[in-house]
């Protein structure tokens, strides 16, 4: 055979385009039955166990009584954060290797179900013990189970009582205007009017979460039901961005007063005297600031404007639907969303259980802010509720940070938000 | 003038007048070059040949990892057009490509230029310098966003003593651009300063001689001689950095992660994010081909204005 140049071209330009498009073959649209023994090795991703004390936790403690439940099983731990999550699921799925147990965020479920790539689980796990109230929905997806929670993360409002009581406030904000005003009233600043603490730190949590918990606390929602529609765009969702505007034009609040990752939070060293925040912090204040806690110098309350709102956020667990080893795969879903694995995790990351009898467990007893958010998980919402929430949850932070620093009105932000949700939701 | 590819050209006998045993030698030290050059060729075929046209393709589809491909003709180029986002980040790209490049070109030649000469101690300032090239970003970006933070940082603690207040760095949208464009200057001097020093140190002394005889002083020599001779490292270090200011990633991605509000997005990074975060990975082939071609035209033009590596003579 005689290979001309522009032979070798074409078959070159078709091998590339097969190999492109057999790409697409790891898609996963078979799904394994779970039946038959669970054997096998198979792999885990998670974002949880991060650090030596999360793999000790993990291998030391939690794997090993797997492994004797299912001597016939073995686990092999990809450990990530959530920031890399994407990046690992979306390279595993291009190179034929997704995990056979992966553990995903609240508001993953609808796009990786959607796209058939995790597998359902038996409805029976639902009822397997009595989770909190709606901690399973975001667990679904077209009706059907497709993980099991391990833990939860709620967004609370914390606040600093020994500056409260200088400024002679009595109790917590009951709305925005009350939030408002005693945020201007609790700012200090120096001699030149620079601020020196903040009234209110709404911008140490990240911005999306923290702006849905205001959507949420107006009375809002992001999509519809069908999550087919946009429903953020209304008056409840410019309003929960224009009070970020609102204290930062009252000069109560600062967009650069912001906690760094690991460091003390800005609550912790009276820089702020309310401020957004997850309820690990607790964890964090016994780690780093003990005595504010021994002393009672900081409470916390949940953000209420229309109604009262917590964002709920958290950990599930669920099965690859190209896992070959389906059954193993299922015990270890099944092992990770039992008390004896949700208690030891939740403790380890100062996180909420989503089991209803851990309610009287010691650590629940002892955690301020875990107790208030379990006290206040009827008014629990949470993010997501789209098939094309991956690409929507992207634009939200940049898109309404355009607003937070001034470069455009807060209606602008939120109609060009809704554009590309609606976008993205057509392409689906 | 005759070019040495035209003399050798002339002294090869043509294929129809060379004897057959001469031919013959001919053919089999063709097939040794091809054969030598062949690994370097598969290699390109097989992690740019393949990867590029894969790109070419996927970028007329819409692919989401989880899903086959689906021929959507140019619909992602036209969503492209209407990016915002994409538009700032090519803006951003190329205002961080125009300072840091000549920028850092101009100090690294300065610093090549001093550590020519006999200064005590030159090799610890070699070292010195190249070491922000060598160190993981990720460990520089992090020491970065110490020397930033609005108020524990070095970069406001020197300002304040000098009387001035300094801005929240990272958090304002005026001041985390030049920020970043800082580190990147910064980071970028190394490897540019050790491509001169390596040029500087080849250059003919005899001409160098000639000027002093001829009474040229050394800024006339610095202008007249140095800057026409160092033409070919000047392209390649100028090229080189283009390319890599183009494609900047890791100190936007941990000292702002684009932000506030898509002031410091690059291409890179709105690549990076389509397909990873995203999925939209057809989308991403598309802005990934407009970053091949801008690079293309511009290592065109760049070649074409300074006449490639041609030194003058």
């Amino acid at each position: 055979m005689e290979y001309t140049r522009r032979s070798v071209l074409t078959a070159l330009g078709l091998g590339a385009v097969a190999a492109a498009t057999g790409c697409s073959a790891s898609g996963g649209n078979t799904q394994a039955a779970a039946d038959g023994p669970a054997e096998g090795e198979i792999s885990l991703l998670t974002p949880l166990f991060e650090g030596s004390t999360g793999k000790d936790l993990l291998e030391g403690k939690l794997l090993p009584a797997f492994k004797q439940k299912n001597p016939n099983v073995t686990v092999k731990v990809d450990y990530t954060t959530y920031a890399a999550l994407n990046e690992k699921i979306t390279t595993s799925l291009a190179g034929g290797l997704m995990p056979d147990v992966v553990m995903l965020g609240v508001g993953w479920i609808p796009p990786f179900a959607h796209k058939k790539v995790l597998a359902p689980l038996p409805d029976e796990l639902a009822k397997r013990y009595e989770y909190e109230d709606r901690v399973l929905e975001p667990s679904r997806y077209d009706g059907k189970l497709y993980a099991l929670p391990m833990v939860l993360d709620t967004r609370i409002v914390t606040y600093r009582k020994d500056l409260f009581a200088e400024a002679g406030i009595k109790a917590p904000p009951k709305d925005w205007a009350e939030l408002r005003a005693m945020s201007k009233e609790l700012a200090r600043g120096d001699g030149a009017g620079k601020l020196t603490r903040v009234g209110f730190d709404p911008f140490s949590i990240d911005l999306r979460q923290c702006w849905e918990t205001f959507l949420f606390a107006n009375d809002g929602n992001l999509f519809d039901e069908s999550g087919q529609q946009v429903k953020f765009n209304d008056d409840r969702g410019v309003e929960a961005l224009q009070l970020f505007l609102d204290v930062i034009k009252d000069k109560s609040a600062d967009y650069s007063f912001k906690s760094s990752a690991g460091q003390p939070t800005t609550l912790q060293q009276g820089r702020s005297a309310m401020m957004m925040s997850n309820n690990s912090l607790w964890v964090q204040l016994k780690k780093q600031s003990p005595e504010l806690l021994e002393e009672d110098k900081v409470g916390a309350f949940i953000l209420a404007n229309k109604v009262p709102a917590m964002l709920q956020g958290g950990t599930m667990v669920a099965r690859s639907a190209s896992s070959k080893h389906a059954a193993a795969a299922q015990a270890l879903v099944e092992f990770m969303g039992t008390p004896e694995s949700i208690l030891p995790t939740a403790e380890q990351r100062g996180s909420v259980p989503g089991v209803q009898n851990l309610r009287t467990s010691t650590y629940v007893k002892e955690n301020g802010f875990v107790k208030l958010a379990l006290d206040n998980m009827s008014k629990a919402r949470s993010e997501g509720g789209t098939a094309a929430w991956m690409e929507i949850r992207e634009k939200i932070k940049t898109t309404l940070e355009t607003a937070v620093v001034g470069k455009r009105t807060a209606k602008e932000a939120i109609d060009e938000l809704a554009n590309l949700s609606k976008e993205a939701i057509s392409r689906l | 003038m005759v070019s040495t590819r035209d003399r050798v050209r002339a002294a090869a006998p043509g294929p129809s007048t060379a004897p057959p045993r001469r031919r013959g030698l001919l053919r089999a030290r063709r097939r040794a070059g091809l054969l030598m050059v062949a690994p370097a060729v598969l290699h390109a075929l097989i992690w740019i040949g393949i990867p590029l046209i894969a790109a070419i393709v996927l970028s007329f589809t819409s692919y989401d990892v989880l899903t086959p491909p689906r021929f959507i003709g140019l619909e992602n180029f036209r969503d492209l057009i209407s990016d915002n986002v994409f538009r700032r980040a090519v803006l951003n790209t190329s205002i961080y490509t125009f300072f840091t490049v000549p920028v850092a070109m101009g100090i690294a030649l300065l610093i090549a230029l001093m550590l020519n000469t006999r200064l005590a101690g030159r090799a610890i300032f070699r070292t010195a310098i190249f070491i922000p090239q060598v160190t993981a970003t990720i460990a520089v970006a992090l020491v970065w966003l110490w020397i930033y933070d609005p108020r524990s940082g070095l970069a406001n603690a020197v300002l304040s003593f000098l009387g001035l207040d300094g801005p929240a760095w990272l958090s304002s949208t005026d001041w985390a651009m030049p920020a970043v464009i800082v580190v990147g200057i910064w980071q970028g001097i190394g490897l540019k300063m050790l491509i001169y020093l390596a040029a500087l140190q080849s250059l003919p002394t005899d001409l160098y001689e000639a000027a002093s005889v001829d009474g040229a002083s050394k800024v006339r020599q610095f202008f007249s001689l140095t800057l026409p001779l160092l033409r070919p490292a000047t392209f390649f270090v100028f090229v080189t950095s283009v390319i890599g200011a183009f494609q900047s990633f890791d100190q936007v991605y941990i000292l702002t992660d684009g932000g506030p509000a898509n002031s410091t997005t690059m291409m890179t990074y709105e690549i990076y994010k389509s397909a990873f975060r995203e999925f939209r990975m057809g989308y991403a082939c598309a802005q990934s081909l407009v970053l091949f071609a801008l690079l293309l035209f511009l290592t065109l033009l760049n070649r074409r204005i300074t006449g490639g590596d041609r030194a003058t003579r």
